[in-house]
């Protein structure tokens, strides 16, 4: 141990320090980047961190590596074309941007009140499996962040298990590209419920699992507990949504206080915490996935039969046959493909609970088949910007716990 | 719009969906209804032809009218109460699609209409129902070779009869019509006529479907992929309003831009095929002594070889101005020759005139773009330009020993071209190495008229904007650019930057160019976001 010492101090002990000693132990601050590219950065921010010490003392954080210019791109797709876009912006929960953005242009459209139930229901069902997905990521990424390498296997376990019956379902593992303007691209595949059942079931054993490791370990509890709180105050004035505003004690989710699609026909608990720190975070987004467990198998016991898209020509592709073998369907193929749906003029604002919050598209339409302005409200972009004040005065190491619990998403920040 | 204002005996007002609209009298509901934003399905109504009301697509309802009224031939009265979106005119409608798409070939992936078509778009917009067709359709013939220029699928026909009236009033000739009755009925062309009129492409643009389409466009490039910019055409002295649509920095159909001071609706077929050359052996690169050279090589060679001449025998200098460059082009090199080098040997280069193709429709004799602006430019400065026989008697008789020559259009004999060759120094610039271009000492690579912003002069003195399509191949640079670093390699006080300068300048230096504007410099659209076409 004295070896360390004097490695650390120079040549000395600690307790032979004297005065003089004193003047040459380095005091200025540092600057040191924290990422882009550091594993607890998510791979796509930067931290430029002032540091005295091991204390930070001010810090810089800047998004950006991840810009595609969504929305801008947005100007020159057609509707249709920018579901893709949408995956990529929550990237571990697609299915929940693609229902908003879908839910943005139905609403200029005026068809909200008319998409068939089963849409709904399938939408809803896609939705809270990307929940899932998301908070699983969250929890075990930040777990095997602070050490918990376990935890990151078990998570990601059981988020493989949906994301394949995901892929099952659209064709893809992450870009599902599943919601249509109107409903959904195709039905449900026919054994979708009874997996979905065994693996809710499954899933209940892995966060059972998860919780086990994790609530009562010390080092956990440790870096998590009294880190990085935020007040309900101070969480509202700065815009916060979904899991770090419940954190902070407000009960607020859009599913149940602007419901949408059919949420209110189901019956779950919005979990809030008490002090806002990282560990309320966490706990936060467990009981959600309990909560999404239960809306999920109501949702599943209530699904309805019937199609899974709106019979309106404006939106609603043609059947294949008809495409190829009428005038009619194959006009309207090509003008859907070519020129893109025609959306009338105006202006719609929809809103619905993503992963990190509350996930919003806001779309300027001038008639033609491409929106005029898109603009997203993505949660992790507003919840970013608190890092640099939650973070101040702590040290480095707390940084990834707080870091981890904000659950930035790059591409949804970056947009 | 004061009550106390008599009302003018000119205007009428009428009620269009309960918007009051004041039009001139005399014009129809469904140019009152465009005037205000009120967009009438139609397919046989062109605002350039004469009227037919034969499609019965643009039915809408009138007050006091036992019946729907055809609005294009529905003529305003004072007090007209018109409705466009009741039901029984919005039933219409969808009923005239639904007849119309009856025998209609599902042919939209192969056919070149297909992201501009009426019928695609009206379908769209205003029906959009299913088909209930369960007996099979009429067939008709699908590839009939109409003339020199279109080929007709009669299946795709919805017998608007635009392409009759264009032959017959725009061209003057009657060479298309219809036959046979019911859905049998046919267009064909008239007894003893083949359509090939020099305005038969026309058909094409006004065809509402893909039934007549160009040899030419044919199966090449789909509409919807195309951009467009607006230009002017190079073809001859007329200067017909164009669109260039283009893709991938390559010219693919020229189109013709409405303006009534102009060309109307139309163009010749001629002027159409002429973006043909803006590929055919184009220069990407200068050219020295029938070699490839750099810029600043062949400029230092054109420089050396030009200065000598100049100082010691400067009456022996000789420069050819464009009647097919742009205005810009011209004066820059017009400043340089008279202001500068001060020379008396200045002739007008150009296409040699084609007496035959004049019509009193579009067609001039003048092949060349832009006669009356070199002219215009000459003037104002003061001197005279020399023509083609005198270039040809001082190339005979020695007198030149230099010639700068602005584009390869010189229409010399072959003993001309000769003795051009042994000339001390032949500085040519142009945008294809053609004509006397190929016996250039020097050969200066220049931008052709789709890719540049300049104006030109058409033959009553209309000064017009063209706009740059595309960047110039390789090296080439616009033409004013090039005569302005020739100039400057020979130590000439010339430094123009931006044709918009050069344009500013020469507005206020030469009279007849007074109130002409430069305008907007348009970007490409792309053609499928454009709204206007189909």
């Amino acid at each position: 141990m004295a070896e360390l010492k004097e490695y650390v101090l120079g040549r000395k002990n600690i307790e032979d320090l004297d005065n003089a000693d004193l003047q040459e132990i380095p005091n200025e601050l540092m600057t040191v980047n924290m990422g882009p590219s550091h594993p607890a950065m998510h791979g796509t921010v930067r931290v430029v961190l002032t540091v005295d010490g091991e204390r930070i003392v001010k810090s810089d954080v800047q998004p950006g590596y991840l810009h595609r210019c969504f929305e801008k791109e947005s100007e020159h797709a057609t509707y249709t074309q920018i579901f893709p876009y949408t995956d990529r912006l929550n990237y571990v929960s697609p299915m929940i941007n693609n229902v908003g953005f879908a839910m943005a242009v139905e609403k200029l459209l005026g068809m909200e009140k008319r998409l068939p139930e089963r849409a709904q229901y399938i939408r809803v069902l896609v939705s809270e499996v990307s929940r899932l997905t998301d908070h699983l990521t969250c929890i075990g990424a930040s777990a095997m962040e602070l050490g918990a390498f376990t935890v990151f296997l078990y998570a990601l376990k059981a988020r493989e298990w949906f994301y394949s019956l995901l892929e099952e379902l659209s064709g893809a593992r992450l870009t599902h590209s599943y919601v249509r303007v109107g409903g959904v691209v195709k039905d449900l595949t026919p054994d979708f419920t009874t997996k979905l059942t065994e693996l809710l079931e499954k899933t209940e054993g892995v966060i059972d699992e998860v919780e086990g490791l994790l609530n009562n370990n010390k080092i956990f509890r440790n870096r998590m507990e009294g880190v990085g709180g935020m007040d309900a105050k101070e969480a509202i004035a700065w815009g916060c949504t979904g899991p770090i505003l419940r954190a902070s004690g407000v009960d607020y989710d859009v599913r149940k206080d602007f419901p949408y699609l059919v949420y209110d026909r189901f019956e779950f608990d919005v979990p809030v915490g008490t002090s806002g720190d990282c560990l309320d975070r966490y706990l936060v987004r467990v009981e959600e996935m309990r909560q999404s467990i239960r809306i999920l198998r109501q949702a599943m016991a209530q699904l309805p039969d019937g199609p899974v898209m709106i019979d309106d020509p404006r939106v609603a592709l043609p059947e294949k046959s008809e495409a190829y073998n009428t005038i009619e369907g194959m006009i309207r193929h090509f003008k859907h493909i070519v020129d893109g749906i025609r959306v009338p003029p105006g202006e719609a604002y929809t809103f619905v609970e993503g992963g990190n919050g509350e996930l919003g598209f806001f779309i300027k339409s001038d008639g033609t088949g491409r929106p005029y302005k898109c603009y997203v409200r993505s949660p992790s972009f507003i919840a970013l910007q608190t890092v640099s004040e939650l973070i101040q005065g702590h040290l480095i190491s707390d940084v990834v716990p707080i870091f981890g619990m904000i659950n930035m998403i790059g591409g949804e920040c970056d947009k | 719009m004061s009550d106390t204002q008599t009302p003018s005996v000119d205007t009428v007002t009428i009620t269009i969906d309960g918007k009051e609209v004041k039009v001139a009298k005399g014009t129809n509901v469904l140019e009152a209804a465009k005037s205000i934003g009120i967009d009438i399905s139609a397919f046989c109504y062109h605002p350039g032809l004469s009227i037919a009301a034969c499609c019965r697509q643009c039915l809408v309802t009138v007050e006091k009218a036992p019946k729907l009224q055809p609005s294009c031939q529905t003529t305003v009265a004072d007090g007209m109460v018109v409705q466009t979106k009741d039901a029984q005119s919005t039933l219409a409608r969808k009923q005239m699609l639904e007849f119309t798409l009856l025998n209609h070939p599902v042919d939209c992936p192969i056919c070149d209409k297909a992201g501009e078509c009426t019928l695609q778009r009206l379908y769209f917009d205003h029906d959009n129902a299913r088909s209930r067709l369960d007996v099979p359709k009429v067939h008709k013939p699908k590839v009939v070779d109409l003339g020199p220029q279109i080929v007709l699928d009669a299946e795709r026909c919805i017998l608007c009869t635009r392409c009759i009236r264009v032959c017959d009033e725009v061209a003057h000739e009657h060479q298309l019509e219809m036959r046979n009755r019911g859905d049998h009925e046919e267009l064909g062309t008239a007894p003893g006529a083949v359509l090939d009129n020099p305005y038969s492409m026309n058909t094409v643009d006004v065809c509402p479907v893909g039934a007549l389409t160009a040899k030419d466009f044919r199966f090449t490039m789909r509409a919807w992929e195309l951009e467009l910019t607006p230009s002017v055409c190079n073809g001859c002295a007329t200067g017909c309003n164009i669109e260039i649509h283009h893709k991938n920095e390559r010219t693919w159909r020229l189109i013709p831009r409405h303006n009534p001071a102009v060309n109307d609706y139309w163009m010749c077929d001629e002027g159409r095929l002429t973006y043909h050359e803006l590929r055919e052996r184009r220069l990407a690169g200068a050219v020295l002594g029938g070699l490839p050279s750099s810029w600043d090589r062949a400029l230092a060679a054109a420089a050396s070889k030009l200065e000598t001449v100049l100082t010691t025998d400067k009456g022996r200098v000789g420069v050819v101005l464009s009647a097919q460059h742009s205005n810009e082009d011209n004066y820059v090199l017009s400043k340089l020759a008279r202001n500068i080098w001060q020379l008396e040997r200045i002739y007008l280069g150009g296409k040699a005139p084609a007496p035959e193709r004049a019509d009193d429709i579009l067609r001039d004799a003048d092949v060349n773009p832009n006669t009356a602006g070199v002219k215009a430019i000459a003037a104002a400065g003061g001197y005279e330009l020399l023509g083609i026989d005198r270039l040809e008697k001082d190339l005979a008789d020695g007198t030149l020993a230099a010639l700068v020559v602005l584009g390869h259009e010189l229409p010399l004999s072959a003993a001309a071209l000769e003795q051009a060759k042994n000339l001390d120094a032949l500085v040519v610039l142009a945008h294809r190495e053609v004509g006397i271009a190929a016996s250039a000492h020097v050969l200066l690579p220049v931008a052709a008229w789709a890719e540049v912003h300049a104006t030109i002069t058409n033959r009553k003195g209309l000064v017009q904007r063209m706009q740059a399509a595309y960047p110039p191949p390789g090296q080439a640079l616009p033409a004013w650019e090039a005569v302005t670093r020739l100039g400057q390699a020979c130590k000439a006080a010339l430094g123009y930057t931006h044709p918009k300068n050069i344009f500013t300048e020469m507005v206020a230096a030469v009279k007849p160019f007074a109130g002409a504007d430069w305008g907007k410099t348009a970007r490409p659209t792309q053609l499928r976001f454009a709204g206007s076409r189909g």
